[in-house]
C-alpha cells in the first residue's frame, strides 16, 4: 500500500479528496443545481415555470437590502464578541488547564447537547422582564424602568454570540494547542515579557485558528433566523427570516432560492476580500 | 531559569513583579471560570428545573423538588425514540464526517493541485447556505430518487454528514497549517513509508484537532432542527421532538434528557481528567 | 412513530453504516412511508393519523376531566379492529405542509390516512385546490348527519366532500390580571399606552387581521382591498409605536404567564389548558374569529379506513369525551348534553362548550384572503420579512 501511494504520489490529493468531495457533490451540489433551477422560475405554487427569471435576483436585492445589511452587521458583531470572549478562555485551556483540558472543551460544547429551544427558553426565563437580571439592571439604572433585555437587538446578537461560541472557540484551541511551549520559554529566555511573548509568538501562531474561527462563526450566523425569530421583533428580522418565510409561508420557492444564492454570493465576495486581507495562505496553508 | 543576583533593588522589583505575576496568572483563570459560568448558566437552569414539579403546563416557576421526572423520564410518548435516534445519527455522522473532512483538509493544505481553490469554495458553500434551503433542496433530491433514498434515518444521516464535513475541514485545516513536516520527514528518513508515517506520526499529532472537530460535529448534529425536520420524513430526532412538543410548553422530561446527556458527557470528561492526573502521578513516581 | 429499537436493529444499523455502499439493503432499514399516490381503496387494519399536539384525550387528561375507561383511540380499536398510529407531528400548518408538499407534488403518498389542517390558513386550500385530498366515502360516515349546521357548508368545501371538522377554537384576548385590568377591545390592546411593549399578536394573517377587521367594523368573511389595508394599517401603527412586543405563533402563552406580555391575542383552548388562574380570556366586544381544524385524507391514504374513523368520532358520546379531554370546541350535535352526563362541571365551561350567544359573536375568515399573494407580501412586510 505504501509503495503504491508513493508511486502514485500525484494522485494522492485526489484520492484524499474523493470521498468527501463525492459526498458534497451528490448531496450538496446536485441539490444546489435544483435550487438554481428553482431560482429562475416564476409563477405561483405549485405551478412554477422555468422562465429564466433573473428578476428574482434583482427584486430580492432591492426588496430586502435592509435585512441583508442587518444580517451581516449582527453576524459581524457577534463574531467579534465571540472572538473577544473566547480567545482568553481558550488560551487558558490550552496552556493552563493541564489534565482538565478536555473537560473544559466539553463545557464549551455542552450547551449544544441541550437543544437550542431548551437553552433559549432557559435564557428567556433568566432574562425575563420580571426576572432578577432585568430587575437588577433597572435598579442600577442601566435600563429604564420599563426597559427590557428580550425582544431587542441586544437579545438577538447575544443569542447569536452564545450559540456560535463553540465555532469560534474550538478552531482557536486547535491552533493554540499545537504551539510548542518551549517556543514561549525560549522567548522568555531572550528577555521577552509575557506580553511580548504573546504578541510575537502565540498570537501569530494562532492566526490560522482565528481565521478559521471567524469563518465558522460569521458565515452560518449571517444566514441564521432562529435567534431573530425567538428573541427579536420585526425590527431585527434577518435575511434568514425572510428566506424562511418565503419558503414556509408564501410558498415562494423561486424567491427563497434566489435570495439564498444572493446570500451565498455576498458571503463568497466577502470571503475573497477576507482572503486578500489575511493572506490566502492562512485560508489554505 | 535565570537567577536574580541578591541586591535590594532587584528584590523589591522582584516582589512587585511577582505579585503582579500572581494577579495576572489568576486573573486569567478567574476570567476563564466566569466565561464557563456564562456558558453554563442556562444549563444550570435546565438541570435545576428537571427536578421541578410544575403546577400546570409551565415549567418556569419553582414549585417543589421531585425525582418523579427522572424516574419517569420516558413517560412522554416518543421522547425515548427521539433521543436514541439523535444519539445514533450523531455518533455515526460525526465519525464519517470527521474521517472525510480530515482527508479533505490534508489534501487541501498539503498539496497543490488543480481545483484547489474550487475545493475551498466547495467547502465553504454549505456553511453559507441557510439551513432551510439546504434542507429543502436536499429534500428535493431525495424525493426525485425515492428508489434509492427513503426519508428516514439514513436521509437524516446523509444530511448531517453533508453539513458537518465543512466544519471539520476548516477546523482540522487550522491545525495542519503550520504543522511541522520535519517530524514526518524524519520518520520517512528512518525507513517508514507514507502509510506508517501517517499512522504513527501524523495521526497522533492531529488527533486533538480531529477530536475538537468531532466534538463540534457531534454538537452540530445533535442540535440540528431545520435540516433534520425537512429530510426526516416522519422520524423524530430530539430537537424535532422538542420543537413539536413545545407548542404550549416543554415538559420537565425534556429537561431530564437534556441534563442526562450533559451530565454523562461531563462525567466521562471528568473521568478522563482524573485518569490523566493519576497516570501523570504514576509516571512521575516511576521516574523519580 | 418510531418502532421501538431492538438490539438487533441497533446492530443492523451499525453494520449497515459500515457497508453503506450496499444501497439495496438500506431500503428495508427504515421505511419512510408512502408509496404511490393512489388510495388503496381498501379497509386497512392500521390508521395513520397526524394531528396537533394536545388535541386528543389521553389517560392524563381523561383523569383530569373525570373520565374513566380507555382512550377514544383505544375504544376505536376495540370497536373496529383497526390499530391507530397517532402522530403529534403537526406543530404548525406551514411547517407540516413544507415537509409533505414535495411528495404530494410528485403524486406520492405521505404515509398518512388522515391529516389535520386549519381553515384560516392557506394550506388547507392548497390541499383542496391541487387535488391532494381524496374524497370521503360518506356511505361509511352516516354520523355525518351529526355535523352542526354552522359547519355544514364552508366556502372551501361546500358539500363536505373532502373535509370534516376536528376541533374549533376561538380567537380572543387574554390578559394577565396581575399586570393589567381586563382588556375588552382590540383597540385597547393595540393602543393603550399602559401596555406598550407588552402586547402580543399572532403572525397569522387570518387570526390577527380578522380581529382587527371586526374592530374596524368590517366583515372578515368578505375581505376587500380596502378592508385589508385598513386592518393592516392598524397593526402597522401599533408595531411602529412599539406597542407590539412580538408576532407569535403558538408560543405566546409562555411569555404571557411569565409576565413578558401583559396581554395578547390568544386562543380559547390554550388558555384553558394553561390552567393559570391569573390569565383571563374574553371575546373582544366587537366579536371574535372562530377557526376550525379539518380532517382530510391526503394522497396515498386509505379512504375507507379514514372514513370509518371519522364516523366513529362523530358519535356524540365519543365527541363528548374528545372535547372534555382536549378542551377545544366540537362540531358535533348533542356534544354538550353528552358531556354533561359525563362531567357536568366541565361541560359548563363555556370556553370548550360555548353558548349560542358566544357563537353568535364569532366570525370566520375569508379563504380567498390567504391565496392572495399581494396580501401575503404586505403582511410579511409588517413583520420585517
Amino acid at each position: 500500500m505504501g509503495t503504491f501511494l508513493h508511486r502514485h504520489r500525484g494522485a494522492t490529493p485526489y484520492l484524499l479528496l474523493a470521498p468527501g468531495v463525492l459526498w458534497l457533490a451528490i448531496f450538496f451540489l446536485i441539490p444546489l443545481a435544483f435550487l438554481g433551477y428553482e431560482s429562475l422560475q416564476s409563477g405561483l405554487f405549485p405551478n412554477f415555470e422555468f422562465t429564466w427569471e433573473f428578476s428574482n435576483f434583482s427584486d430580492g436585492i432591492r426588496d430586502y437590502r435592509e435585512q441583508f445589511v442587518r444580517s451581516f452587521l449582527y453576524a459581524g458583531i457577534a463574531t467579534l464578541a465571540c472572538l473577544v470572549l473566547a480567545y482568553p478562555l481558550v488560551y487558558w485551556i490550552a496552556f493552563r488547564a493541564g489534565p482538565w483540558r478536555n473537560l473544559f472543551l466539553l463545557f464549551i460544547v455542552a450547551p449544544f447537547f441541550v437543544t437550542y429551544l431548551v437553552r433559549t427558553l432557559a435564557w428567556l426565563n433568566i432574562l425575563a422582564d420580571q426576572g432578577p437580571v432585568v430587575g437588577l439592571l433597572r435598579d442600577v439604572h442601566i435600563l429604564d424602568s420599563d426597559g427590557r433585555l428580550l425582544a431587542t437587538t441586544f437579545a438577538v446578537v447575544s443569542g447569536i454570540t452564545y450559540n456560535f461560541f463553540p465555532f469560534m472557540a474550538l478552531p482557536i484551541y486547535v491552533s493554540l494547542e499545537q504551539i510548542d511551549p518551549r517556543l514561549l520559554e525560549a522567548a522568555k529566555d531572550l528577555y521577552a515579557s509575557s506580553t511580548q511573548a504573546f504578541l510575537r509568538v502565540t498570537l501569530p501562531l494562532s492566526a490560522p485558528g482565528i481565521v478559521a474561527g471567524t469563518l465558522l462563526t460569521f458565515i452560518p450566523a449571517a444566514g441564521d433566523f432562529i435567534n431573530a425569530a425567538l428573541l427579536g421583533t420585526p425590527n431585527q428580522a434577518m435575511i434568514g427570516n425572510v428566506i424562511q418565510s418565503k419558503f414556509l409561508e408564501s410558498l415562494d420557492y423561486p424567491g427563497a432560492a434566489s435570495l439564498s444564492f444572493v446570500l451565498m454570493g455576498l458571503i463568497l465576495v466577502m470571503l475573497l476580500i477576507y482572503a486578500r486581507i489575511v493572506g490566502s495562505e492562512r485560508l489554505t496553508g | 531559569m535565570t537567577t536574580l543576583a541578591a541586591s535590594p533593588e532587584r528584590v523589591r522589583r522582584g516582589a512587585g513583579a511577582r505579585t503582579w505575576a500572581i494577579v495576572k496568572r489568576h486573573a486569567l483563570t478567574v476570567y476563564a471560570l466566569l466565561v464557563v459560568g456564562y456558558l453554563m448558566l442556562p444549563i444550570a437552569v435546565v438541570i435545576l428545573f428537571s427536578f421541578n414539579k410544575p403546577a400546570g403546563r409551565f415549567n418556569y416557576v419553582w414549585e417543589e423538588f421531585t425525582f418523579d421526572n427522572w424516574v419517569n423520564w420516558n413517560a412522554v410518548l416518543g421522547i425515548q425514540d427521539a433521543i436514541i435516534t439523535s444519539l445514533q445519527v450523531g455518533l455515526l455522522a460525526t465519525v464519517v464526517a470527521t474521517a472525510l473532512g480530515t482527508l479533505m483538509a490534508m489534501a487541501i493544505v498539503r498539496h497543490h493541485f488543480v481545483g484547489r481553490g474550487a475545493t475551498n469554495i466547495l467547502v465553504f458553500l454549505p456553511m453559507s447556505t441557510p439551513e432551510i434551503v439546504l434542507g429543502a433542496s436536499l429534500l428535493t433530491l431525495f424525493l426525485n430518487t425515492t428508489a434509492v433514498f427513503q426519508l428516514g434515518f439514513w436521509t437524516i444521516f446523509i444530511a448531517h454528514v453533508m453539513f458537518i464535513v465543512s466544519f471539520v475541514v476548516v477546523t482540522v485545516k487550522a491545525r495542519l497549517i503550520g504543522f511541522d513536516r520535519h517530524l514526518e520527514e524524519a520518520a520517512m528518513d528512518l525507513g517508514a513509508n507514507e502509510v506508517t508515517t501517517f499512522r504513527k506520526v501524523t495521526l497522533p499529532l492531529i488527533a486533538p484537532a480531529m477530536l475538537a472537530a468531532a466534538l463540534l460535529g457531534f454538537a452540530l448534529s445533535i442540535d440540528d432542527f431545520v435540516i433534520t425536520y425537512l429530510t426526516a420524513g416522519g422520524t423524530q430526532t430530539f430537537p424535532v421532538f422538542v420543537w413539536g412538543i413545545a407548542r404550549v410548553s416543554v415538559p420537565p422530561q425534556v429537561n431530564v434528557i437534556a441534563s442526562a446527556i450533559f451530565l454523562v458527557a461531563i462525567a466521562l470528561a471528568l473521568g478522563n481528567a482524573l485518569w490523566q492526573i493519576r497516570a501523570g502521578r504514576r509516571q512521575r513516581r516511576a521516574t523519580a | 412513530m418510531n418502532p421501538r429499537l431492538t438490539r438487533d436493529q441497533l446492530l443492523r444499523r451499525g453494520a449497515a453504516g459500515v457497508a453503506f455502499l450496499s444501497l439495496p439493503s438500506l431500503l428495508a432499514a427504515c421505511g419512510g412511508g408512502g408509496g404511490n399516490g393512489e388510495s388503496s381503496g381498501e379497509l386497512n387494519d392500521v390508521l395513520n393519523f397526524s394531528n396537533w399536539e394536545l388535541y386528543i384525550d389521553t389517560p392524563d387528561t381523561r383523569k383530569a376531566a373525570g373520565l374513566t375507561g380507555p382512550t377514544t383511540l383505544q375504544q376505536f380499536t376495540q370497536e373496529s379492529g383497526i390499530e391507530v398510529n397517532y402522530y403529534e407531528d403537526v406543530n404548525s400548518n406551514s411547517e407540516y405542509f413544507a415537509t409533505v408538499q414535495g411528495r404530494l407534488r410528485q403524486g406520492q403518498g405521505i404515509g398518512r390516512d388522515i391529516v389535520v389542517s386549519t381553515d384560516n390558513d392557506r394550506f388547507l386550500g392548497e390541499y383542496l385546490d391541487n387535488d391532494w385530498a381524496l374524497k370521503l366515502d360518506k356511505d361509511l360516515i352516516p354520523n355525518i348527519s351529526n355535523l352542526i349546521d354552522a359547519q355544514a357548508g364552508p366556502p372551501f368545501d361546500p358539500n363536505r366532500e373532502y373535509t370534516l371538522p376536528w376541533f374549533s377554537g376561538m380567537d380572543g384576548i387574554a390578559w394577565n390580571e396581575e399586570l393589567t385590568g381586563p382588556i375588552t377591545t382590540v383597540t385597547q390592546l393595540l393602543e393603550d399606552p399602559e401596555l406598550k411593549g407588552k402586547v402580543g399578536v399572532w403572525n397569522s394573517m387570518g387570526d390577527t387581521l380578522g380581529l382587527v377587521m371586526l374592530e374596524n367594523g368590517d366583515d372578515p368573511a368578505n375581505v376587500t382591498d380596502e378592508t385589508f389595508d385598513r386592518a393592516l394599517d392598524v397593526i402597522e401603527k401599533a408595531q411602529d409605536a412599539g406597542q407590539i412586543r412580538q408576532f407569535y405563533g403558538n408560543n405566546y402563552a409562555d411569555p404571557l404567564a411569565r409576565g413578558d406580555l401583559a396581554a395578547s391575542m390568544a386562543w380559547s383552548g390554550d388558555i384553558l389548558n394553561l390552567g393559570d388562574p391569573k390569565i383571563k380570556w374574553a371575546i373582544p366586544d366587537k366579536g371574535g374569529i372562530i377557526w376550525t381544524d379539518n380532517m382530510l385524507v391526503p394522497l396515498g391514504g386509505s379512504v375507507p379506513t379514514a372514513s370509518t374513523y371519522m364516523n366513529f368520532v362523530y358519535d356524540p358520546k365519543i365527541a363528548a369525551q374528545l372535547a372534555l379531554g382536549a378542551n377545544y370546541i366540537s362540531s358535533v350535535k348533542g356534544v354538550k348534553e353528552e358531556a354533561s352526563k359525563l362531567n357536568p362541571e366541565a361541560a359548563s365551561n363555556t370556553l370548550a362548550f360555548p353558548t349560542d350567544d358566544m357563537l353568535a359573536q364569532m366570525h370566520q375568515n375569508d379563504p380567498t384572503m390567504f391565496s392572495n399573494a399581494e396580501y401575503e407580501k404586505k403582511w410579511l412586510a409588517v413583520q420585517g420579512k
